[in-house]
């Protein structure tokens, strides 16, 4: 080909382009954003914040041990479950696992006394024994993402003879010092969390989307121009609206939960300082020895490598692994990264162990 | 040379550009102590203005946002006594519809 008729078929591709663009990006505020968290499922606790799904299985035959996946108190379960082809709760219910979540709505005005105890020692047991009653079961594998891990990571220590069989973690942070503009922001000199939770009673969601949004300063304007220029490309623009939805939709914090992460993971950053506790049961990593995955990703701002790594040295047992995987923070288990990479891993670990 | 090639190297440096060094400025403790200076000046509006109101719904004999959180809390509570009652008696999904019960013996396909 020709240097002018390459050039000629340039022009007439980004024509093409700019002309899709404009039908699109018309089409982008018109037509409704996709239905995401659809897959089939029974709502089995109700309560406050608290909510218990089970997906309805998708297999004739499925694994004698049920998978709990534990959201981020921060932000909605659906990121487990987008839209079909991908949900990582479809992938699941595919290859034959009897799939569960502990999601979270935004917690009421009274329940700002909620503290970190209450998610322990009360919402997590409370949603294990539902999953035992409801399958018959006495075993149970969970997987936490983010700080659904550490949540997970506390309920096990602490409830060692509560059935866990498995437990893997995404993405969940151990050293709090590693997360440096956290930190900053959150130092004590000049943080006054008790005056925050008094004032306003729970954490509100926008300080927490602004928090969020800052650990990348130039990261929504170059991803609304990219969509703009990516405007015709139909995948791409439908994978944006998706993780642009979950990411922008923030729950607030429990106002004495959030003043009790504050002081004891970022303040004192007590987990990876092995001086956890909650309600004064002192919290040993070591405590858990079942078959433990921890997954981190490569390029994570928020929760950094170097934030979550540690874990696996702190956590007890022998069969334990620790996998690096290509990705951010959200795209590590719900983007094209990971249907090609974590998924297949995931079952990979936990098919032979859900036995 | 194409031009929407350097526009997009262009849009992917200085996203880097702009998260490198936003992010430094963000990380000052001077930036960190004035952020919080602001939010603390918030608060201190919030809670007069709380106050403030609490005092003139009192007077009109009209509940304040603590009386109905109160109220809220209470209710809150027969939710989760409700909640702990229906667990208590029997698994039933809540559409109604029959759970489906496969059998839990599935074994993972043979790896190669």
């Amino acid at each position: 080909m020709s240097a002018e008729s390459g050039l000629f078929e340039r022009g007439r591709q980004e024509f093409e382009r700019a002309l899709q663009r404009n039908i699109k990006g018309l089409d982008y505020f018109t037509s409704p954003a996709p239905v995401l968290g659809a897959s089939a499922k029974d709502v089995l606790i109700e309560r406050g914040t608290l909510r218990l799904y089970h997906y309805r299985p998708l297999t004739d035959e499925i694994y004698r041990v049920p998978v709990l996946l534990v959201m981020a108190t921060t932000n909605r379960g659906y990121i487990f479950d987008l839209t079909p082809g991908q949900s990582l709760v479809e992938y699941l219910l595919q290859r034959g696992y009897d799939v569960f979540m502990i999601d979270w709505e935004a917690p009421r005005p009274d329940e700002k006394t909620l503290d970190l105890a209450s998610y322990v020692l009360d919402f997590l047991p409370s949603c294990v024994a539902r999953v035992k009653q409801v399958t018959g079961e006495p075993d149970i594998s969970v997987i936490g993402y983010c700080f659904g891990g550490v949540l997970a990571l506390l309920w096990a220590a602490l409830h060692p003879d509560a059935g866990l069989k498995n437990l893997a973690t995404f993405t969940t942070p151990v050293d709090f010092t590693k997360m440096p503009l956290f930190a900053t922001w959150s130092d004590k000199r000049y943080f006054d969390v008790d005056r925050l939770v008094g004032t306003l009673g729970n954490c509100p969601a926008e300080m927490l989307y602004t928090a969020f949004d800052s650990l990348r300063p130039g990261g929504r304007v170059a991803a609304n121009i990219r969509l703009l220029d990516r405007m015709w490309d139909d995948e791409f623009v439908k994978a944006h609206r998706m993780i642009d939805r979950w990411s922008s939709d923030v729950l607030p914090l429990a106002g004495a939960y959030f003043r009790d992460t504050t002081k004891r993971l970022m303040w004192d950053n007590a987990l990876f300082e092995r001086t956890m506790d909650v309600a004064g049961r002192p919290v040993d990593l070591e405590a858990i020895t079942v078959p433990f995955l921890h997954v981190t990703a490569e390029h994570d701002h928020i929760v950094p490598t170097a934030a979550s790594a540690p874990l696996i040295e702190m956590v007890g047992g022998t069969d334990k692994e620790h996998v690096t995987l290509k990705g951010g923070h959200v795209s590590l288990i719900g983007g094209p990264n990971a249907v090609r990479r974590m998924w297949p891993k995931l079952d990979q670990w936990l098919a032979e162990k859900s036995l | 040379m194409d031009p929407l090639a350097m526009m997009r190297s262009a849009v992917d440096q200085w996203e880097k550009l702009a998260n490198e060094y936003g992010g430094q400025f963000l990380q000052r403790p001077e930036t960190t102590q004035a952020m919080q200076k602001m939010t603390a000046g918030f608060l201190q509006m919030q809670k007069m203005t709380q106050d403030a109101m609490g005092k003139a719904l009192a007077a009109a004999n009209l509940p304040s946002r603590m009386d109905i959180e109160a109220l809220s809390g209470r209710l809150g509570a027969i939710e989760a006594s409700l909640a702990r009652i229906e667990a208590a008696s029997a698994p039933v999904p809540s559409s109604g519809a029959p759970l489906p019960r496969p059998p839990r013996t599935r074994k993972p396909p043979l790896r190669p």
